[in-house]
């Protein structure tokens, strides 16, 4: 066991020594592996393979997928499941380079079964690692290059030598170029859904070969390439393609969609948002061309629908669900015309259509009883009333966002929360609500997403009814609720113990005694704490201690913390991701022990650290290039780093953010 | 050229030009040769075997383009007796006459010696005699010095044709002075006896070279008259490339034509045309015809500057192709199937492409080679540019050639060029590969594949300096340093590299642990 965590020490040592009454000995692998695929949770499948031999041999066989959290512990994990394995997520290792990688697959030389690899973010893994890949892996399928900013066209080629990929994500695979592009195209014939999103290197050349050769692409993602009309009409030859994004391609207009409507009626989701030379009369010829289009997102093209489209609307009467009208003019008269036409629809988007009314919401909900999702962000003109319609005709209503919906009060609130059982995320920030809101909304059990920044008058008594019913909650989000104190967090520690997410930033009442229980949400992940002053490193040393999964953590302007808390963090989160220290009181060992320590570490923020001498910095740096993709420092520091540090950090995908601010106080 | 060769005997010449100075002074004004014919005049005495090697095909041609002006001025002093003497076409069918001319023009010359000492009155006859002399002699010393060797169409024209054209754009006068400057500060030079040794005189045609470049600018900024007299000198070549193509497809019946054969050193002589007062070459007519405003006002007339056109020609054109020199060859005339060439600039340049080093190399991607630079130049235009490969070896200048080639073809793909790779890429991209090499170095980690199949052989060698840098906290990228399996030891779970720090905190967080 290579990759016990410390904190399951307990359990390795009271693993039963391997006797006659081994489970294996009563039950056969194939049952056992059949119990294992009847325990979902991942932690409880930890748990069952350290009780026993059986089990983890049982799962050794039987493991389909595996998401690797530590390099270190790559090789371990792949001798013992290389044989099963199927799916490989490397996405968390952004310190994998093509050393490890070739040797990492080399331990399951010949016997790989791998279908779906992701390298997401991996950076550091070129063309070498791929060949290696594609060597090694005859069966794959699917590849996730995506966001690895290194990649370009010898990656690619590396990459076309797989000639089963059907699945190939390439987004922001920034050196990518119309040849590697044709490189792919050509080696891997068969491929269903490809992604080149922010491959800004591509032009219509590439893409018209890629529609030449691909011809049974499913899904393609264009979205934000430098590409016409001309593409447009390649891509309108694949007769198989069912979803198409491309947004922001604002060289495309209504020419280009013109091209779109002469197709097979194959495409069932587009999205066109973004495309700022695209009108109505295009939206409209995209619609008639394909009757069978499920989804339509057209949002933030321009500011005014024609009246055509939304009758145009009538020809997707049945197919469409999904609609997204994101920051258009839409009156109450369209609203009713959409509610008319598409009567099926279960999502919309109405994202700053600030022209939204009351009315129109009612129009639309009248016939639209199966609407889930109603997005309704700075819809500033909606009061109560719509929340009232709102309640009264989508039942099964899962999703709400009602972001600076400033009219709306607590008794709008009311009626979402006896009608809407289903409700499983809802946004409020920046809504003027009470407590009493949240005694309406504690009435939604399933509510997994709550969003309440901004609104301040919420407090520790809210928060007590929230965690009095609401166990499934996940995500909170309760940013500059300065009412909150230790009290209210004490309340939802003991009823929401499934927390993931949580945004406490500002809520300046919280001291150490609030982060002792925050310690108890085993499962949280992204816990951001900007500015609390009272905050000392003896809070964060509990947090370290208690949320061992925490990968995302903002300890911004919490001036009280120093050396102590990185170093509990250091020493416990070893999941850490993503930390934001600026301002702390940390000094030049601090850092050095953090960003030397912590290995999983990627996104680094480090703006006024007036304690930490140059030295440090570099040493700091020089400790953990390899692993770190994201940095903010202050400009001051470039020319005082080496640069041979920075070109480093660079060659690795990293890139470095240089802040020019001043110190300020605490605001 | 062979000019060097064929040094005069110094007597003949110092007496010759010593004597002809002295005329010189006396008839300045209306002698505007006099100077250059000097020196001219001193070759031509020894030189009776090496005109003879001149084939009369040459002379004949030399003998048209000098003809119009010889003409018009000798005419006048002698009458029309010595000019039917030249007539082309007997020259066309008589190789011996050459020599007969050069014996007459010696004897000439031997009568003037003669006269010299008592007959001091005559001097217009004398000097008309003189004048004849040396205006002979120029022609033939010009085919020896390097000249005729081509004729650039509008001097055809100018060989067929009699009548001036309408008028010179007024805009040329603005010449004038220019032209006069290289025109006629630089013969003065010869104007020294020494300078017929022949070595300086070849130095002072380079200084001519030079001059007609200027010329040629001066012309293309000021002569508006057509693309004929402006165009560059590559396109014109370029152009001949084009006649050289399209010869094949004339198919005239043989004997319905002259074919002319120029010798090799006429071939590849720089210049066409010489002025006759000062020797300055000129790869053009117009060129030329500007250059001899400079000589004086009779050159500055209307007609004199005009192009001569072809309509009023006395006779018909004769039709005239080319036949290659080299014996063999099938632009040969002795071959069995001769294809005639169109133009004399075809027959330069075929012989150039065909027969010549090819001394040209392109400087950009130092492998392919020409002998017309007009090819060079034409070729650096696109060297370079034929990035875009083929996985088959097939290059293209446009990267669309190729992405139809490669949806043409089944299994073909856009080859990526590995030094190209880092320059085409995006700026990240570039930062990224050339410091990964660096890190590689550094780590001591080398990949010696070349290839993507080559990956798995993996070379590691421990590299000393990479401590140095990036180890001062040994984390994994220096765990594996010096350590003889790298799979594995990569990972080796080690202990807190900062177990030295670690410590104190420790001790500090269970303090407040207990809490």
């Amino acid at each position: 066991m290579v990759s016990v965590p410390r904190g399951d020490a307990e359990a390795t040592m009271n693993r039963p020594r391997p006797c006659d009454s081994d489970m294996s000995t009563v039950f056969s692998l194939d049952l056992l592996a059949n119990i294992l695929d009847r325990v979902s949770d991942p932690r409880d499948r930890k748990s069952c393979r350290l009780v026993c031999h059986g089990f983890l041999r049982a799962e050794e066989i039987h493991r389909r997928s595996l998401r690797v959290l530590r390099l270190e512990v790559l090789p371990g994990l792949l001798r013992r499941y290389a044989a099963g394995l199927e799916c490989l997520d490397l996405s968390a290792c952004p310190a994998l380079d093509d050393r490890a990688f070739s040797a990492a697959l080399a331990a399951g030389a010949g016997q790989w079964r791998l279908r779906s690899v992701s390298l997401s973010r991996a950076s550091g893994v070129g063309w070498r690692g791929l060949a290696a890949l594609v060597d090694a892996c005859p069966r794959l399928e699917a590849v996730d290059l995506s966001h690895c900013v290194g990649v370009g066209d010898r990656e690619a080629a590396a990459l076309a030598n797989a000639a089963g990929l059907r699945e190939l994500r390439l987004d922001k695979c920034l050196g990518l170029t119309d040849v590697g592009l044709a490189k792919v195209a050509v080696g891997c014939a068969g491929l269903e859904k490809l992604g080149i999103k922010w491959c800004l290197e591509i032009s219509d050349i590439g893409i018209d070969l890629l529609a030449k050769k691909c011809q049974d692409l499913k899904e393609l993602d264009i979205s934000y390439l430098k590409i016409s009309n001309r593409s447009i009409n390649s891509i309108s030859s694949l007769g198989k393609l069912e979803v198409l994004n491309m947004v922001g391609c604002s060289f495309v207009d209504d020419e280009g969609l013109q091209f779109l409507k002469h197709r097979n009626n194959s495409l069932r989701s587009i999205n066109i948002s973004r495309c700022e030379n695209v009108t109505s009369s295009g939206l409209t010829s995209v619609i008639e061309g394909n009757s069978g289009l499920q989804k339509l997102n057209v949002g933030d093209c321009f500011p005014e629908l024609a009246s055509l489209f939304f009758s145009k609307l009538n020809d997707l009467k049945d197919s469409l669900t999904v609609l997204k009208l994101d920051g258009f003019q839409v009156s109450a008269s369209s609203l009713k015309i959409i509610g008319l036409n598409c009567k099926n629809l279960a999502k919309i988007g109405l994202s700053k259509c600030q022209s939204v009314t009351d009315e129109g919401i009612f129009e639309l909900v009248a016939n639209c009883v199966h609407l889930t999702t109603i997005d309704l962000t700075c819809c500033h003109l909606l009061t109560d009333r719509a929340l009232i319609s709102i309640g009264d005709q989508c039942k099964k209503l899962r999703c709400l966002r009602l972001e600076s919906c400033n009219l709306i009060t607590d008794k709008g609130l009311e009626c979402i929360g006896t009608c809407c059982s289903s409700l499983e995320e809802i946004d409020l920030t920046d809504c003027s609500l009470s407590s009493t809101a949240m005694k309406y909304l504690s009435q939604c059990s399933k509510l997994v997403v709550l969003k309440l920044g901004l609104c301040y008058m919420i407090s520790d008594e809210g928060l007590v009814l929230l965690a009095s019913n609401c166990k499934k909650l996940r995500e909170l989000d309760l940013y500059r609720c300065v009412e909150i104190t230790d009290d209210g967090l004490a309340a939802i520690a003991a009823g929401c113990k499934k927390i993931q997410k949580l945004n406490l930033c500002y809520c300046t009442k919280i001291t150490d005694g609030g982060l002792r229980h925050v310690s108890r949400l085993e499962e949280l992940r992204d816990l951001e704490l900007r500015g609390l002053c009272h905050v000392t490193s003896s809070g964060i040393a509990k947090i370290a201690m208690g949320c061992r999964h925490l990968s995302e953590l903002d300890l911004k302007r919490c001036n009280l913390v120093d050396d102590g808390g990185l170093f509990a963090l250091a020493q416990y989160t070893e999941n850490l991701r993503q930390i934001n220290i600026s301002y702390c009181s940390i000094s030049g060992t601090g850092l050095c022990m953090l960003l030397g320590t912590l290995k999983c570490l990627q996104d680094v923020k480090l703006v006024h650290l007036s304690l930490v001498p140059i030295e440090w910095f570099e040493i700091a740096l020089r400790a953990s290039y390899e692993k770190l993709k994201k940095l903010k420092l202050l400009i001051g520091l470039r020319n005082l780093l080496s640069p041979l540090l920075i070109e480093k950090l660079h060659s690795r995908g990293c890139r470095i953010r240089w802040v020019e601010k001043p110190f300020a106080a605490r605001r | 050229m062979d000019l060097k060769l064929r040094k005069p005997p110094e007597t003949s010449s110092r007496a010759s030009s010593t004597m002809v100075n002295d005329i010189s002074k006396n008839l300045k004004p209306d002698m505007p040769f006099i100077q250059f014919d000097s020196s001219s005049l001193g070759y031509s005495v020894g030189q009776d075997r090496s005109m003879s090697e001149v084939s009369p095909q040459v002379v004949n041609q030399s003998h048209c383009f000098y003809a119009p002006e010889r003409e018009t001025k000798i005419k006048n002093h002698l009458g029309p007796s010595s000019v039917i003497d030249w007539n082309p076409r007997l020259m066309l069918s008589n190789l011996s006459f050459l020599e007969q001319k050069i014996h007459q023009v010696q004897d000439i010359v031997r009568s003037i010696i003669s006269q010299e000492d008592h007959v001091v009155d005559r001097g217009n006859e004398l000097a008309a005699q003189q004048q004849l002399v040396t205006a002979d002699l120029t022609y033939i010393i010009i085919q020896l010095i390097s000249t005729a060797g081509t004729l650039l169409p509008n001097i055809k024209n100018t060989l067929l044709s009699t009548d001036p054209a309408v008028g010179q754009p007024s805009s040329a006068m603005g010449m004038n002075t220019n032209l006069s400057s290289c025109g006629g500060q630089k013969p003065i030079e010869i104007l020294p006896p020494e300078v017929a040794k022949s070595s300086e005189y070849d130095e002072l045609m380079k200084d001519f070279d030079a001059c007609v470049g200027e010329g040629d600018e001066l012309i293309k900024c000021l002569n508006n008259a057509g693309a004929e007299l402006s165009e560059s000198m590559p396109i014109d070549d370029h152009d001949a490339k084009d006649y050289d193509d399209g010869m094949d497809g004339e198919n005239l019946p043989p004997g319905s034509y002259e074919v002319l054969q120029l010798e090799k050193e006429e071939i590849l002589a720089p210049h066409t045309h010489f002025c006759l007062i000062c020797g300055k070459g000129f790869k053009r007519d117009a060129n030329l015809r500007m250059h001899m405003r400079g000589h004086g006002d009779e050159y500055k007339t209307p007609a004199a500057l005009a192009k001569p056109s072809k309509e009023a020609s006395s006779e018909p054109p004769i039709i005239r192709r080319y036949s290659c020199p080299f014996v063999g060859c099938k632009r040969n005339k002795e071959h069995k199937k001769f294809q005639p060439l169109k133009t004399i600039l075809c027959v330069k340049n075929h012989y150039k492409r065909s027969h010549c080093d090819k001394s040209y190399t392109c400087c950009r991607c130092k492998t392919k080679k020409f002998s017309v630079i007009a090819d060079l130049k034409t070729h650096e235009k696109h060297c370079g540019r034929d990035k875009w490969i083929c996985s088959c070896g097939t290059t293209f200048s446009r990267k669309d050639k190729l992405f139809g080639h490669v949806a043409l073809f089944q299994g073909h793909t856009p080859a990526i060029p590995m030094d190209d790779a880092k320059v085409s890429g995006a700026p990240d991209q570039v930062q990224a590969s050339e410091s990964t090499n660096g890190m590689a170095e550094h780590t001591g980690f080398n990949f010696t594949g070349n290839t993507p199949n080559d990956a798995q052989s993996l070379d590691i060698k421990g590299a000393d300096d990479c401590q140095g840098y990036f180890s001062p906290m040994n984390f994994d990228a220096c765990n594996f340093m010096g350590l003889d399996e790298f799979p594995r030891s990569v990972y080796e779970v080690s202990e807190s590299p900062f177990s030295f720090l670690s410590t104190g905190s420790f001790s500090f967080i269970q303090r407040h642990g207990e809490n």
